[in-house]
């Protein structure tokens, strides 16, 4: 009874702009009604509502998947799939192989560069030639690269390690598509020796002390060396041999490893020297070819 | 203004906004037909109904956008978008004495307009929710409401743009709305002299 009044009252009291503050109150409250309150009853008023709505959404589905399809499920092992993984794999492999080849060759260009900085405009031909062959033996350390006579190489032609090493001397007449090279830990050098922490380029030369580098076991050379000369181990040691050409003077070749008493000698010492670099372990060289006699 | 016309309208627009509206995408932002509807309404329906008939709209589109809790469960909150259509069909309202009404690009401005009201108050209803019921999150969360005023910003514009193609079809449809067309006669000296 007392409802009915209520509504009564709330039907006369409550309109135009009031039922609109009203309904206004009402949803304030209801949006800040915590979770608890909600729960048991919005969930079920709002699938009531959902109901006559849900054909027309179906409608509006089927249209939006007829302009849009979706798109088809993606099942990793279906062939294709496979295929293609198979394929990017294959250009990824393909991609790392260019990517090294590259690198290789910015070396070579870089050592290239290197070389004809030193050369100057002497005529001096440079070529890059790759490591084709080692001695199975090892005992020579004689290396096959893939230049020869063709190319230009001749007897005696400085091998260049990495820009600035002397690595060797092409051992005999090539043949016409290769050569055999000689290692430099195989051949006898004119040397001088360097501070390792570097020389003023003012100083001559000569001031340095020099020796005759002769190959000895184990991969290592031995020269003698006057008493007074100043010489320490770690010091660097650069060709001073006309033999191998202007390109390959003043090239690095090893560093000072010991320095003995020479038993023979009193007044006289034996340095020790360990070559830079090996030249069986290299992948390509630069061979600096001399102009073919005749040529200005 | 027929009643169940405009439920039945408000329901379509709803159902589009939830299957089709989707391909009408620009960007991050959906367009929304329901503002588009109940801006149509408010422009041509009797003055005092203006925010009745936008707090249903408002309390039909609670109903059908639940939130999703952090136990995985859903809530229905009643209010938000209710409130939100509310304040966004008092600033319409005094609009219709300054728009052309039966024209399209009017409802798109008043659409845009209505549309940008209710997403602020939309925002600012979930976070003083949030304020006084510490374990709720909205629907945006983690973002921000200001990154969501935002977002919703973006969306009335682009229901602006849709509101001008809707509204001149919904003009097609004028005649099944029932709206009043009486006009009041004020007396004068044509009159007189008829």
């Amino acid at each position: 009874m007392n409802a009915t009044k209520l509504l009564q009252y709330l039907s006369t009291r409550l309109r135009g702009p009031r039922l609109d503050g009203a309904l206004a109150v009402l949803a304030l409250v209801l949006a800040i009604l915590p979770a608890r309150a909600l729960a048991p009853w919005t969930g079920d008023v709002a699938r009531i509502v959902a109901v006559p709505i849900v054909p027309i959404m179906h409608l509006g589905m089927a249209l939006r998947e007829r302009i849009r399809p979706p798109r088809e499920v993606f099942d990793p092992r279906a062939p294709e799939v496979i295929e293609l993984e198979m394929a990017a794999e294959r250009y990824r492999t393909l991609f790392e192989q260019s990517r090294l080849k590259t690198e290789a060759l910015e070396r070579d260009l870089a050592a290239v560069k290197a070389v004809r900085a030193r050369a100057g405009s002497g005529g001096v031909q440079l070529e890059t030639a790759a490591v084709i062959g080692i001695d199975p033996t090892r005992r020579e350390g004689l290396v096959r690269i893939s230049l020869g006579a063709r190319h230009g190489v001749h007897r005696d032609a400085a091998v260049i390690l990495r820009g600035d090493i002397f690595g060797g001397v092409v051992a005999n007449d090539p043949a016409e598509f290769v050569s055999l090279v000689r290692p430099s830990v195989r051949c006898s050098l004119g040397v001088r020796i360097y501070p390792d922490e570097g020389v003023d380029a003012d100083r001559a030369p000569a001031v340095f002390p020099g020796t005759v580098l002769k190959p000895a076991d184990g991969g290592v050379w031995l020269g003698d060396l006057a008493s007074d000369a100043e010489v320490r181990e770690g010091q660097v040691v650069r060709l001073a041999d006309d033999r191998y050409g202007n390109v390959s003077k003043g090239m690095r070749v090893g560093r000072v490893r010991r320095v003995l008493p020479n038993d023979q000698v009193p007044l006289a010492r034996v340095v020790e020297v360990e070559p830079l670099a090996h030249l069986v372990d290299e992948a390509t060289v630069v061979v600096a070819i001399d102009p073919p006699e005749g040529t200005p | 203004m027929r009643w169940a016309v405009y439920i039945l309208f408000t329901l379509i627009a709803l159902a589009i906004d939830a299957s089709f509206g989707g391909i009408l995408k620009i960007g991050e932002s959906q367009p929304r037909f329901l503002p588009c509807v109940v801006v149509f309404a408010i422009l041509s329906a009797p003055r005092p109904y203006a925010v009745r008939i936008a707090m249903m709209a408002g309390l039909l589109a609670d109903l059908l956008s639940p939130v999703l809790r952090s136990d995985g469960t859903q809530l229905v909150v009643l209010g938000p978008w209710t409130l939100g259509f509310a304040l966004g069909s008092l600033a319409v309202v005094p609009l219709r004495t300054l728009l052309y009404r039966r024209n399209p690009i009017s409802s798109g401005f008043a659409t845009l307009v209505f549309s940008l009201l209710a997403s602020v108050v939309f925002v600012a209803v979930w976070v003083l929710r949030m304020l006084l019921l510490r374990d709720e999150t909205p629907s945006w969360w983690p973002g921000t409401g200001g990154g969501e005023v935002w977002r919703q910003a973006k969306v009335a514009l682009v229901n602006g743009l849709v509101a001008v193609p809707t509204v001149w079809l919904l003009e097609k449809t004028r005649p099944l709305w029932g709206f009043s067309t009486a006009k009041r006669v004020i007396p004068g000296a044509a009159r007189d002299l008829a």
